[in-house]
């Protein structure tokens, strides 16, 4: 009962005039950034931190989530219209949408997505809410050893599931790890990598590097392609009813894309997109009829929208328990709350419930304010999906670097996003994964504590951690996941879950 | 940039990346290692450092074997990437001079004829949107301390 209690704490919290704004804020910029091709969620949440600054940490918590379950919902629009998905995680979506889109069922499938997307959304906010007030209890008892093993299981899982080749994720992890080092080491105050700079003292901050990665090399991989401009079927509101045969024959792919993609959620490496993959082939499998995938199917529709969305939700339960992100999305929520001075893990909901509760109402009330949202202005978001990238990029270009620059008054922030964003987009070119890094970035400070923290606990003797149950389990899964990697191709087996984000279907 | 280009290119990063591993491992181990009982400010990080040399050889090995079939960029997106690449650069560089009014206004001009939008009056009226939108967001409301320039 007292979950409730917070429960209904945090709704009173929400409905503040700066919460609701936040979150319609968050969510209308969301399905704009998941409609247009190219700028997507972890970008925008970089670009909003700065302005997350002037309220609380529970108001920018609530925008950014906003901005990442938005861009879930708002990126099915294009895939469905006009055959190119708003991000990632729609690529599936292209398959049977555009299909069911030449059919002249396009507004049922965009009625369809929009439901299943709330219907996921809300599930997984309901497991959001009751799994990691749990879990955050139990990470109470982990120590030093427990989160060291706990991020080498997630380094290890990252660099395998992004990206088409693991060295190249560990190294992106691993340069990330070293940036993160960079300037005064808290532990002992002792001054690295900065050459005599007084500027490098303070170290690299993670704000330019993210904008750098996710939007300065989006911009510029956009601004070298040649532009083709989309067509957009025209959409009526009286054109949003399904049939009822399209009602019924999307009930259980919702559910079961939901419940799916929660659990996916919880993986590292890009978990929305996972999910879709995943979830496609689920469907396609247990389909009665498998040939009509990739000829408008809705169940090839709604279950992978549905499981995006829960998946956004489940990959906030090793943010907000642990405090370690395992998305790029997450990690910059988590950068964005130590900016707010408040540190998601096991004490989260010991010292800030309300940041917690609060954010879970917010939640609830965002989910109703995006289906509100994209039902009647499906229109609208179809001919944003074509404003023309020669008008888009120079905006964003300019907003990239002034938010850069208003976070700390700096121009060595600027020069910094600058190279990232010309690092990261040869990384791009070459299929580097970007998130690995980004995350290697966060976790930095984290990983050197928790590794110095247990070398000093174990006196040096690392024996010690068979000691340590969940340490071991924890080691014992990342030695057994490289294992099978590396002996997989000798018993003919191909491990499947290996996504490319860039990877056109 | 052809094919042996891009090659080179990809294989000079790598090979970069090694460099910066040895960096990495040598600067850290002047820092102090300490010992596994009692870690230095070094430890950590020679840890990434030989990680970072284990992992780019590997992938200069495989970079060097790899046939790739398509160019990275080709002249035009050369020449596009340079202009864009400048363009960011000016707008630091010149932001204490100009202003930020000004200098968005012309980085903005300058983003939208790099990315070809035809005529003088669209990039015009884009310029003059996202200055103007920059300044109601930036300055008015969130009062972020710009610098003025000569002209401010």
């Amino acid at each position: 009962m007292e979950g409730f209690g917070l429960l209904y704490n945090g709704f009173v919290n929400s409905l503040t005039m700066v919460n609701l704004f936040a979150c319609f804020i968050g969510a209308l910029i969301g399905t704009i950034v998941g409609v247009l091709p190219g700028l997507g969620p972890t970008a925008t949440m970089a670009l909003m931190l700065p302005f997350t600054l002037t309220y609380g940490a529970t108001t920018g918590l609530i925008m950014m989530t906003g901005v990442w379950y938005g861009a879930m919902y708002g990126g099915s629009t294009t895939s469905i219209l006009v055959n190119i998905p708003g991000e990632a995680a729609s690529v599936v979506t292209c398959l049977d949408g555009y299909q069911m889109s030449k059919k002249g069922r396009a507004g049922a499938a965009l009625a369809l997505v929009a439901v299943g997307s709330f219907i996921a959304g809300t599930l997984g906010i309901i497991g959001l809410q009751f799994f990691a007030p749990f879990l955050g209890n139990a990470a109470l008892s982990f120590g030093p050893p427990e989160f060291l093993s706990f991020m080498i299981l997630a380094f290890v899982l990252l660099s395998n599931l992004s990206g088409d080749a693991p060295l190249k994720g560990a190294l992106m992890i691993a340069f990330g790890l070293f940036l993160s080092s960079i300037g005064i080491n808290p532990m002992d105050s002792y001054p690295r990598f900065t050459f005599g700079s007084d500027t490098l003292m303070q170290g690299i901050d993670f704000l330019p590097i993210a904008m750098g990665l996710f939007g300065i090399s989006e911009i510029l991989n956009i601004a070298l392609q040649t532009y083709v401009k989309p067509e957009v079927n025209k959409i009526r509101l009286k054109e949003l009813y399904p049939n009822r045969a399209e009602i019924k024959r999307s009930v259980a792919p919702t559910l079961r894309g939901s419940i799916l993609g929660f659990f996916v959620g919880l993986l590292p490496g890009p978990c929305t997109v996972i999910s879709t993959f995943v979830s496609y082939s689920l469907e396609k499998r247990m389909s009665k009829k498998p040939e009509e995938f990739g000829h408008g199917a809705v169940e090839g529709v709604v279950a992978p929208e549905s499981a995006n969305n829960s998946a956004v939700m489940g990959s906030m339960i090793p943010l907000l328990t642990l405090g370690i992100p395992f998305a790029a999305p997450s990690a910059i929520m988590l950068a964005g709350l130590r900016m707010h001075n408040v540190e998601p893990g096991p004490m989260l909901f010991t010292n800030n419930p309300d940041v917690f509760w609060t954010f879970i109402a917010a939640m609830y009330l965002g989910n109703i304010m995006l289906l509100i949202l994209n039902l009647p202005l499906v229109g609208l978001f179809g001919k944003i999906a074509v404003i023309r990238p020669q008008i888009l990029m120079p905006v964003i270009s300019l907003i990239c670097l002034v938010g850069v620059y208003s976070v700390r008054n700096s121009f060595f922030d600027v020069w910094v996003m600058i190279a990232a964003g010309v690092v990261g987009f040869f990384l791009l070119k070459w299929k580097y994964p970007i998130a690995p890094f980004i995350i290697g970035v966060v976790l930095g400070p984290t990983t050197e504590n928790s590794l110095r923290q247990t070398l000093m606990t174990f006196k040096g003797d690392l024996s010690l951690i068979f000691n340590r149950r969940l340490s071991v389990t924890l080691l014992a899964l990342a030695v057994a996941f490289l294992a099978y990697k590396f002996l997989s191709p000798y018993f003919g087996k191909k491990f499947a879950l290996k996504v490319e984000p860039n990877d056109k279907l | 940039m052809g094919k042996a280009a891009k090659v080179r290119l990809e294989t000079c990063f790598v090979f970069l990346m090694f460099v910066l591993g040895v960096i990495i491992t040598v600067t850290s181990w002047g820092y102090g290692f300490g010992s596994l009982r009692r870690p230095g400010p070094g430890l950590y990080p020679v840890f990434i450092g030989v990680m970072i040399c284990i992992f780019t050889l590997f992938i200069l090995v495989s970079t060097l074997k790899t046939k790739s079939s398509k160019p990275v960029l080709d002249g035009q997106g050369v020449k596009k990437l340079v202009f864009m690449a400048a363009t960011f650069c000016l707008w630091i560089a010149a932001m204490p001079l100009l202003g930020y009014v000004v200098v968005t206004f012309l980085a903005t001009y300058a983003f939208c004829k790099i990315m070809a939008l035809e005529g003088w009056w669209k990039p015009l009226a884009v310029s003059g949107g996202t200055t103007l939108f920059i300044y109601l967001l930036f300055d008015y409301w969130l009062y972020v301390d710009f610098p003025r320039g000569l002209l401010g």
